[in-house]
């Protein structure tokens, strides 16, 4: 095998990886704009926050890894869900419409984006040291980390499946999402639901977090970077089906981020974009609609 | 002294591009959150001409307007298959791009990230009198897109905009209003363009970055939205806020991120509890 496709298979096997990072965020945007019609921007910050968490406990406290991210996983539950409690509550108890909560949410991301740029003055910060095992097939090398990323994904993904289909909580998330008027007049129970599709969307998006910050490093917009991606993936999908619609979505964008970003990192946000307008001029509702 | 000036010019500037956002997002419900690409479209079409290849500075004007109002048309062709939200995240995205497409492919001038060098007429030379002419190119563009608000064109967008049903019975195609207002409010912000690109003497793709798109919606959410006085008011105020900082004597790496803080603040204390702003004339509610 010659050596340009050996590179060209690790740049795949990269955006899988980059897919289930997409795959994690977009899930969690997708059920909280599904369930509730909130356009979530401050998810970066949640994601961001996150990456934080970990880089600070790992770097600075010298923590293990895992633990290290389970704490930064569940602080991000936390934020994202005081974020809903503490902020788009209130603007809606006040009379706002899902357009304050937007604007609230876009102003949160701003404070914090400029919070860490002053404590960290902006630099790449990146969790790991060293670089990472290699697994080899044939002639063919792939990061073990990437092979794992794929795994714990899926993983999550799945649960996550199952939490939507098959509990109680789930069941109401999808009333919700159906018919939401209608959902209250059965009697189902609208704050708990927050309370759950927020604190679970966040953790998603923490997990997302951790492993970016471990491995290519996190920057203070990195978040609302990858939220645009993230819309995109979203956009793609199509909200007729949200498990399948994120998941296609993301592994379409992980694949063409990882390849231009490969050829010319300038050209990504390019690419993105380019994506959406296409998708916007011939596909409207979505690839799956 | 001529620091004020130069202070007093961006703040036209500035005025001009929240008017040309106010237009669309205040006006006509479309909610811009890149406005500053026009703007950068209208600043390099300008110096392009001017230091590229020689054109009178007085003569790029009016080309970087309708090179401008063209872009923006063509932008928002595909922008206007999109709801309020999406919208909103993919002008954002168009920001994006187009400073990342300025960087790789946009001229420079040999050596350096940018473009300099403009050759303006004498009197534009010092900066009172710099000042003097962005002044009253301001306020005949306030004055011009008063006049288009207070018309029938302005009466039927603000009709579409509070109900799009209606205006459609009627026998009003909202397609058409959106695209007209859209495409005028991307010349204003084409001009403006132009004469950042004198007022600074340097730009490059980092002069447009989704930053500035931000600070305008602070501007105009403070000052209020479908509203003249309050598109002046927004940069007016903040703008002197910000300068106000520099001279209290902060370094810029921490005038930064205090500014964009308040700003983000500001943008939240609106929303809690005055979402009109100062001087508005209307808020989103659904």
């Amino acid at each position: 095998m010659g050596a340009s496709v050996m590179i060209w298979f690790q740049v795949l096997a990269s955006g899988l990886s980059l897919s289930g990072y997409y795959a994690l965020l977009s899930l969690g945007f997708a059920l909280i704009f599904s369930t509730f019609n909130i356009f979530h921007i401050a998810h970066a910050a949640v994601f961001g926050a996150a990456g934080y968490i970990f880089f600070g406990l790992t770097r600075s406290l010298a923590w293990n890894p895992w633990a290290a991210g389970t704490v930064a996983v569940l602080g991000a539950a936390v934020f994202g869900w005081f974020i809903d409690l503490l902020l788009y509550r209130p603007i809606l108890r006040r009379g706002g419409g899902m357009f304050s909560v937007f604007i609230a949410s876009l102003g949160l991301t701003l404070i914090f984006e400029a919070v860490v740029l002053a404590l960290t003055g902006g630099s790449l910060s990146v969790a790991r040291e060293g670089a990472l095992q290699l697994v080899e097939f044939g002639s063919v090398a792939i990061r073990l980390y990437d092979i794992a990323i794929v795994l714990i994904v899926g993983v999550l993904y799945g649960l996550a499946y199952l939490w939507v289909m098959r509990t109680r909580t789930g069941m109401a998330i999808r009333a919700l999402s159906n018919n939401e008027g209608l959902a209250r007049v059965v009697g189902v129970n609208t704050m708990r639901t927050r309370h759950s599709v927020f604190l679970v969307a966040s953790a998603l998006a923490g997990v997302a977090g951790v492993f970016t910050a471990f491995d290519s490093g996190i920057t203070p917009t990195a978040g609302t970077q990858v939220l645009f991606i993230i819309f995109v993936a979203v956009l793609v999908g199509g909200s007729v089906n949200i498990f399948l619609g994120a998941l296609v979505g993301s592994l379409l964008m992980g694949i063409v981020t990882a390849v231009a970003g490969f050829i010319n990192p300038q050209w990504v946000s390019v690419c993105v974009f380019g994506i959406l307008i296409l998708l916007l001029i011939f596909r409207p509702r979505g690839l799956l609609a | 002294m001529d620091y004020y000036f130069f202070v007093m010019t961006v703040i036209c500037i500035w005025i001009m591009v929240s008017l040309a956002t106010n237009m669309v997002i205040g006006y006509a419900g479309l909610f811009s959150m890149g406005h500053v690409t026009y703007m950068a479209v209208g600043a390099y079409t300008s110096a392009v001409l001017n230091i590229l290849y020689g054109v009178n500075y007085m003569v790029t004007i009016p080309i970087a307007i309708l090179a401008t109002a063209v872009f923006a048309f063509l932008t928002y062709l595909p922008l206007m298959r999109l709801a309020a939200f999406p919208f909103g995240l993919a002008t954002l995205g168009m920001n994006v791009v187009i400073v990342d497409l300025i960087h790789i492919a946009a001229p420079r001038v040999p050596g350096s990230e940018g473009l300099f060098g403009m050759k303006t007429p004498e009197f534009m030379a010092s900066g009172p009198w710099r000042f003097v002419f962005v002044a009253v190119l301001t306020v005949l563009c306030v004055a011009l897109v008063r006049h288009v608000l207070n018309s029938p064109f302005g009466r039927t967008l603000r009709a579409i905009r509070d109900k799009p049903e209606a205006a459609e019975a009627a026998g009003k195609d909202p397609r058409w209003y959106r695209t007209v207002i859209w495409t005028l409010s991307g010349a204003v912000a084409g001009l403006a363009g132009a004469l950042y690109a004198t007022t600074l003497f340097y730009i490059d793709p980092t002069v447009f970055v989704v930053a500035f798109s931000f600070n305008v919606l602070v501007y105009i959410g403070v000052g209020g939205l479908a509203s003249i006085l309050g598109s002046v008011l927004g940069p007016l105020l903040l703008i002197t806020f910000s300068e106000s900082l520099r001279f209290a004597g902060l370094p810029s790496d921490i005038s930064g991120p205090v500014q964009q803080i308040v700003y983000g603040a500001l943008l939240i204390v609106l929303m809690m509890f005055r979402r009109r702003g100062l001087v508005g004339n209307y808020e989103f509610k659904d």
